[in-house]
């Protein structure tokens, strides 16, 4: 497939005085990758924004990308405090389940920007669309206490590389949710493999 | 009475004097590289209904329904704002769509656009900067397959062959073709 890959100055939800950061070196995105270079045929939901690098990235392979645009939906879905509600208002801000399961999820940052109990019902809706198998990709602010205050744009460069865009000057504190957390609000993922990236977040591989 | 089918450049035709011209990308393409002008949708028309039409179109106003132009172009203009599954040859979006996209040939996203549907097409672009919530196709067999199908699907029933008794007139959704109406 062609896709003109245009790069602009910012994303879909670039806030004034957003910056983009240099690019990190990311393993589990490359073991990510090669995965996909394997071959077949490959459904992947990517809970980000739409941009033109990853979709640039991602016509290489034979493959659905499912685009959920998360960060819109965020703030109703931390909002809500009844469980069935939650778990309404998640499965409105996904795609419908098709015939064809998903098999890579690509969270890139958001998982910290849901609340636990949002987190927990968001990512029990995802896991009902995925494979069994599944690889979903992620990373967690956690080394530093402070994270910025919205969502921020991550797209591949290359293979290995993935760059922060949209980076909002304010900041908010961190959930720096622990492997613990995380596996309590998301029992259906084990941690396949995490590493501590240079800009001290972790990177997480997990296994559906 | 409909404006489409008037004819007129994209360039000139149904845009408010305060919006930046229109460049030479953002015009309609005719399929098979010829150069033609196209059907305009100005901003004061609202569509509920069925477009059809054989040559490209530029909706710079409102539609609900489904646009089938199998072998022409249709660009949604920024005014533009359609409800709609869509089947054309290619297909270029400055405004906003609701709806499937069936690109034959390629679909474009600009940076002005806001989309919410599925784009099936063998070749599909987007500008940094649009909006866009949905699927994308991208392997070029299945988006094929997906875009013969729907083409198939959409297409109008064939005249029944033998005579048929006149039915009454239903005040239905209007089938519109495009350069029909002058």
């Amino acid at each position: 497939m062609a896709v003109d890959a245009r790069r602009a100055s910012g994303g879909p939800h670039a806030a004034p005085g957003a910056i983009a950061l240099e690019p990190l070196n990311a393993p589990l995105f490359h073991t990510l990758m090669q995965r996909l270079a394997a071959g077949g045929r490959w459904v992947v939901l990517d809970l980000g924004a739409a941009h033109s690098a990853t979709i640039g990235s991602f016509s290489r392979f034979r493959c659905r990308l499912d685009i959920v645009d998360l960060a819109t939906g965020l703030d109703a879905l931390n909002g809500e405090v009844d469980a069935r509600r939650i778990r309404q208002h998640a499965e409105s801000l996904l795609p419908q389940r098709r015939s064809e399961s998903t098999d890579i999820v690509l969270c890139w940052d958001l998982i910290n920007y849901m609340n636990q109990p949002a987190l927990a019902a968001f990512m029990e809706c995802v896991a009902l669309r995925c494979k069994r198998g599944a690889l979903a990709h992620g990373l967690v602010y956690y080394s530093a206490r402070e994270m910025p205050e919205r969502p921020s744009t991550f797209v591949p460069v290359d293979d290995q590389h993935i760059a922060q865009h949209d980076v909002v000057p304010r900041a908010r504190p961190a959930p720096r949710y622990t492997p613990e957390d995380l596996a309590r609000c998301m029992p259906r993922y084990g941690v396949e493999r995490g590493r501590l990236l240079r800009n001290g977040m972790q990177e997480f591989l997990f296994r559906l | 009475m409909f404006e489409i089918g008037k004819k007129g450049t994209p360039e000139t035709s149904s845009r408010p004097e305060s919006s930046p011209a229109r460049t030479e990308s953002s015009a309609p393409r005719s399929s098979g590289g010829m150069s033609r002008e196209a059907a305009v949708i100005g901003p004061s028309i609202h569509i509920d209904g069925d477009v059809r039409g054989e040559e490209d179109l530029l909706i710079d106003g409102e539609v609900s329904g489904t646009v089938q132009l199998k072998n022409n172009s249709l660009t949604v203009g920024p005014n533009g704002k359609v409800r709609a599954d869509v089947y054309a040859h290619s297909i270029y979006v400055d405004g906003h769509l609701e709806g499937d996209l069936y690109g034959s040939e390629r679909v474009n996203i600009r940076k002005s656009a806001t989309v919410r549907g599925n784009i099936t097409s063998p070749r599909v672009s987007l500008e940094d900067g649009a909006k866009f919530k949905g699927s994308i196709e991208m392997d070029p067999q299945a988006a094929q397959n997906v875009v013969s199908r729907a083409v198939a699907k959409s297409a109008p029933a064939p005249v029944a062959a033998k005579p048929i008794a006149p039915q009454p007139v239903k005040s239905e959704a209007p089938a519109v073709k495009t350069g029909l109406v002058s």
